[in-house]
């Protein structure tokens, strides 16, 4: 029984390691390597026999444009959380609120976005919006990172305003209170919590989105940082380090707003996963 | 009464309008499409089923991207969940490492895929990659330089393995909710004298019946989408060794310019993830309605 019991302690400690590993170690590869000249990450050596370098960071600025992409991940990412946010938990608060002919079949027709992998939508959407002439537009993007998470903001609310108390909103409108006024002074107030879950979700989605950010912009002006990974690729190519450095410089906002707000991001994934 | 109808439309119109926008008049457009002949120069007559036909006579390159995306869905939808429920089993139950190991595993998660695929590519690296200079260091052989997203016989192995281990999602929601599992279950099961394992197997999975059919059904759909990592690390090659359907609509579509087959084949992306999703939930016997 005893054996046994250290048995098991042992193989999952073992496993949970080998888990550890495989998730970290690439970062932490990566990250030592971005501080590493071109000729000690060539040789492979091990710790740094040139001593650590920040030339690398310098060199992926000067061999793409990163500030620029940077500056253009922050205007998507930033308008892309507030017209989601805005328009879902308005759409959100009503749907849960008031019983009226269609909120359910709206509240299934806005969800059903989670059924359709956004692959199957790129020609049609390249499309459109080229048609309404926002291709290549820091708009086009955050239209379309705005109803990509539309779904997934609408249960985050839906299931938070669920939670307060209709008597709240009823004593309000009896004292003469109008419904626009309802909502923003007393209802959105008590909804932080929702609203900075969402925005967090949908912070990720702006920041790590690839394939409409691939087919719906053409020049760097626009491009946001995970394409510009793509693109630079090649001319990355003879200096590794600097690759290595851009790499870090896209992954660290992820993990920077993931490690502060990780509370967040799990209350979001959670109630983003009703969707089952 | 009036003014509060008034003001139900006011609220919702942005969001409606905004999913037909991006959503509505993209699949109107994807599914007419589908049986014209669109391509970048014009076209757009009615075909009928041509372009189906195409996708599926037996030459089809679409067999192998069919074989590969269903090989991924049923990885992911397996070994990739058990992956990450045995990792929720092991942390459950706040123990001193759970908050460190559950942020480590999630790190994968919520990086870009862009980022990841990088990642991959530096650490698969035939010259410098951390990979082969490893085994160099245990095997001794000097030469050693295997290309494991060019080679054909490791490609589509490497690939796999860029998502396949990171559960981050699944443990973390299995983990949530195990905490809705009360004490005194647990309590009862050591009074009865049931063992650890004992009490995972017969207690907690079963109750986790419902969130491991909804993290299955993340996971599958989840491998509808991987365009990301593809394009990085081997754009689909080689050959089609790699290409799954998200990738082969990409080449259609952006390359070969041919927007009608693309349509087609995102109309059968689209109806696969839903038989996929219904064949999960089949399984796992998830009874709610999609609105929980």
């Amino acid at each position: 029984m005893q054996i046994n019991k250290i048995m098991a302690k042992t193989i999952s400690a073992i496993f949970l390691l080998l888990i550890v590993c495989v998730s970290i170690v690439p970062f932490l590869w990566v990250f030592a390597s971005s501080f590493k000249s071109n000729a000690d990450i060539m040789s492979a050596a091990m710790g740094f026999p040139n001593g650590l370098k920040f030339i690398n960071y310098k060199n992926a600025f000067k061999l793409a444009p990163i500030d620029k992409f940077y500056i253009n991940s922050i205007i998507v990412t930033f308008f892309g959380i507030l017209l989601n946010v805005t328009f879902a938990s308005a759409a959100a608060y009503v749907l849960s609120r008031f019983s009226f002919k269609g909120a359910r079949f709206l509240t299934v027709m806005l969800s059903m976005g989670l059924f359709i992998p956004g692959a199957a939508l790129l020609q049609p959407l390249f499309q459109i919006i080229s048609k309404a002439n926002l291709s290549n537009s820091h708009a086009g993007l955050v239209i379309v990172y705005s109803a990509l998470g539309l779904a997934t903001t609408l249960y985050v609310m839906i299931s938070y305003f669920k939670t307060i108390p209709k008597e709240l909103e009823e004593s309000a409108y009896i004292e003469g209170s109008g419904f626009v006024n309802t909502f923003f002074r007393i209802i959105l107030p008590l909804t932080r919590p929702a609203l900075s879950t969402a925005a967090v979700i949908q912070f990720l989605l702006c920041w790590n989105e690839f394939q409409f950010a691939l087919i719906l912009t053409s020049d760097n002006n626009v491009r946001t940082l995970p394409i510009a990974l793509y693109y630079f690729k090649s001319s990355f190519a003879s200096d590794y380090g600097a690759m290595f450095a851009a790499t870090i410089l896209v992954i660290c906002p992820s993990i920077i707003v993931f490690i502060l707000l990780q509370k967040q991001v799990v209350r979001g994934l959670v109630a983003g996963s009703v969707k089952g | 009464m009036k003014v509060k109808k008034r003001w139900i439309i006011i609220f919702l119109t942005p969001a409606v309008l905004l999913f037909a926008f991006v959503y509505l008049t993209s699949l109107y457009i994807l599914v007419t499409t589908s049986f014209t002949d669109l391509t970048a120069g014009g076209g757009g007559n009615f075909v009928g089923l041509k372009n189906y036909i195409e996708l599926f006579k037996p030459a089809s390159e679409f067999w192998s991207v069919l074989k590969n995306n269903v090989i991924w869905v049923l990885l992911q939808s397996t070994v990739h969940v058990y992956l990450g429920v045995i990792v929720a089993l092991i942390l459950a139950r706040n123990k001193w490492y759970t908050s460190l190991v559950r942020t480590i595993y999630m790190l994968p998660n919520i990086i870009s895929n862009a980022a990841l695929g990088m990642l991959f590519i530096f650490i698969l690296n035939p010259k410098f990659g951390l990979i082969n200079n490893t085994w160099r260091l245990i095997s001794g052989n000097d030469a050693y330089m295997q290309n494991w997203f060019m080679d054909p016989k490791t490609a589509f192995g490497s690939v796999t393995m860029t998502w396949l281990p990171y559960a981050g999602i699944t443990a973390i929601l299995v983990m949530a909710e195990m905490t809705s599992i009360p004490d005194s279950i647990y309590e009862a099961a050591i009074i009865d004298g049931a063992s650890q394992l004992q009490i995972n197997m017969f207690i907690v999975l079963p109750l986790m019946r419902n969130i491991i059919g909804t993290t299955t059904i993340l996971a599958a759909s989840n491998m509808l989408q991987k365009l990301d990592i593809i394009l990085l690390t081997t754009s689909g090659g080689p050959g089609t060794r790699t290409t799954n359907m998200p990738m082969s609509i990409y080449r259609t579509a952006l390359i070969d310019n041919n927007y009608s087959l693309a349509n087609a084949q995102g109309v059968f992306l689209i109806l696969f993830g839903l038989v996929a999703v219904l064949l999960i939930r089949k399984i796992y016997r998830m009874n709610e309605n999609i609105l929980g």
